[in-house]
């Protein structure tokens, strides 16, 4: 190899050797210059960059023809595993949305939205308002409202007035006996409540149109629901005076 | 770079910021097909030049391609695509260590590429320095595959390496040095360095 050191090159060939091996497509001024100033490096820069078209060739190694459609391929599995994944979610999602939703409905449906019977009873005896009036002339027998209050295991020794109506409701999801009498200027209802927690027991309500109250005996709570006529005291007694309960 | 039109070249595909696309999917897929067809050849020699085995080459490339995917959001450049990918490689292949940590320091002679059985001259000189790269310390062939196949610059790859240009130089210099010394030591050889 050239080992002669030039004098007149500015580069000496060791830093040369290093440098055109390192990189022998160099376009370093210096390294340029030290090419044009000698014939014996500028062919070892020749050779060096032909050797690198041979280790550029042996270097390509043949690529799987396949691998390119393979990864294209993995790629799209790979994104139709996350669409399912979403759309799992989604349908995870609607059921639960589901769920929530016939929960809620029948919460609404079961449960009560009125948080004491006094609240309860008027709106109940408000909806039912135009089913009944003073002047309906059907009359409920003692006998068949006694009937009735077996349920409650009470009965009544006597009429306490004209009784227009006696039927089993819903009072807040509960069974109880809803009675219609005929009062002074309008309906006065009495609704015969099985003792029950869920709703806070009020003594007296009203609102600018009704009054109510209510009494608790043994095995139910009664409540007598009126206008601002009625003496509500006047039945609360007349109740109290006629019901009696077995055992 | 805002893209109005249908039509896209891929270098437009590949240039597309995400956050602009009102279709951000189907211009994703766009992307990364392109991705894929440009730089899947130079992915896995890299790859098998990284590990000398076919089979383990292609295992990377799918899982760079795949990581690539995940994040090609965030592959704003389409000229630091190759390097974003080679990177992305290599940190593949470490992990590959620390996960088997198999045995690759030994280098097995028949894991090197045997190309076909047409073995014309020209495939026996590249089987033989193919044979003589392998053989090189993974620290100097690294470098030279980066800059011969790759045709990086020293500064790229020491950037990519992590290594100062200094360093990544010495490197190339003794990587061609030791190839040169194996072609001495087998003079028919010589014509691959002087023809």
């Amino acid at each position: 190899m050239n080992d002669s050191i030039m004098p007149e090159n500015k580069m000496d060939d060791l830093k040369f050797r290093r440098s055109i091996y390192a990189d022998p497509t160099s376009q370093d001024d210096e390294i340029i210059a030290a090419q044009n100033s000698d014939p014996a490096r500028k062919q070892l820069a020749q050779e060096l960059c032909q050797f690198d078209e041979k280790l550029k060739q042996a270097m390509q190694v043949p690529v799987p023809e396949d691998l390119c459609s393979k990864l294209l391929l993995r790629q799209t599995f790979a994104s139709h595993q996350q669409e399912k994944r979403k759309s799992r979610v989604h349908l995870a999602l609607a059921a639960s949305v589901t769920i929530i939703a016939g929960i809620v409905v029948s919460y609404l449906q079961f449960s009560s939205s009125y948080t004491n019977v006094g609240d309860y009873a008027l709106a109940h005896v408000y909806h039912e308002q135009s089913a009944f009036s003073n002047n309906d002339n059907n009359r409920v027998s003692l006998v068949s409202l006694n009937k009735k209050m077996t349920a409650f295991n009470g009965s009544f020794s006597e009429s306490m007035g004209e009784l227009i109506s006696a039927d089993y409701c819903r009072f807040d999801g509960m069974k109880s006996l809803h009675l219609v009498f005929k009062g002074l200027t309008d309906t006065v209802t009495v609704f015969i409540v099985p003792k029950k927690e869920h709703l806070a027991f009020t003594d007296k309500f009203s609102d600018e149109k009704l009054q109510g109250e209510s009494l608790g005996f043994k095995h139910a709570n009664i409540l007598v629901v009126a206008d601002k006529n009625e003496s509500l005291t006047k039945w609360q007694r007349t109740i109290s005076d006629n019901i009696s309960w077995s055992s | 770079m805002k893209v109005f039109g249908n039509k896209k070249t891929s270098a437009q595909v590949l240039n597309t910021e995400p956050s602009k696309n009102s279709n951000s999917m189907a211009t994703k897929q766009i992307r990364y097909e392109a991705l894929v067809k440009a730089l899947h050849g130079d992915l896995y020699r890299y790859g098998y030049w990284l590990t000398h085995d076919k089979q383990v080459a292609e295992d990377l490339v799918q899982e760079t391609f795949l990581r690539a995917w995940r994040a090609l959001d965030s592959l704003k450049d389409e000229k630091a695509a190759k390097s974003w990918l080679i990177t992305i490689l290599r940190r593949e292949n470490a992990r590959r260590f620390e996960r088997k940590r198999f045995d690759m320091s030994e280098y097995e002679e028949a894991n090197i590429m045997d190309t076909q059985s047409t073995s014309t001259e020209q495939e026996i000189e590249n089987q033989w320095l193919r044979d003589k790269i392998a053989q090189l310390p993974p620290e100097y062939s690294e470098p030279l595959i980066l800059q011969v196949l790759g045709g990086y610059s020293g500064e790229d790859i020491a950037s990519m390496l992590n290594l100062n240009k200094n360093t990544v130089m010495t490197r190339l210099f003794r990587a061609r040095n030791q190839l040169k010394d194996a072609l001495e030591k087998e003079p028919e050889k010589m014509r691959l360095i002087h023809e």
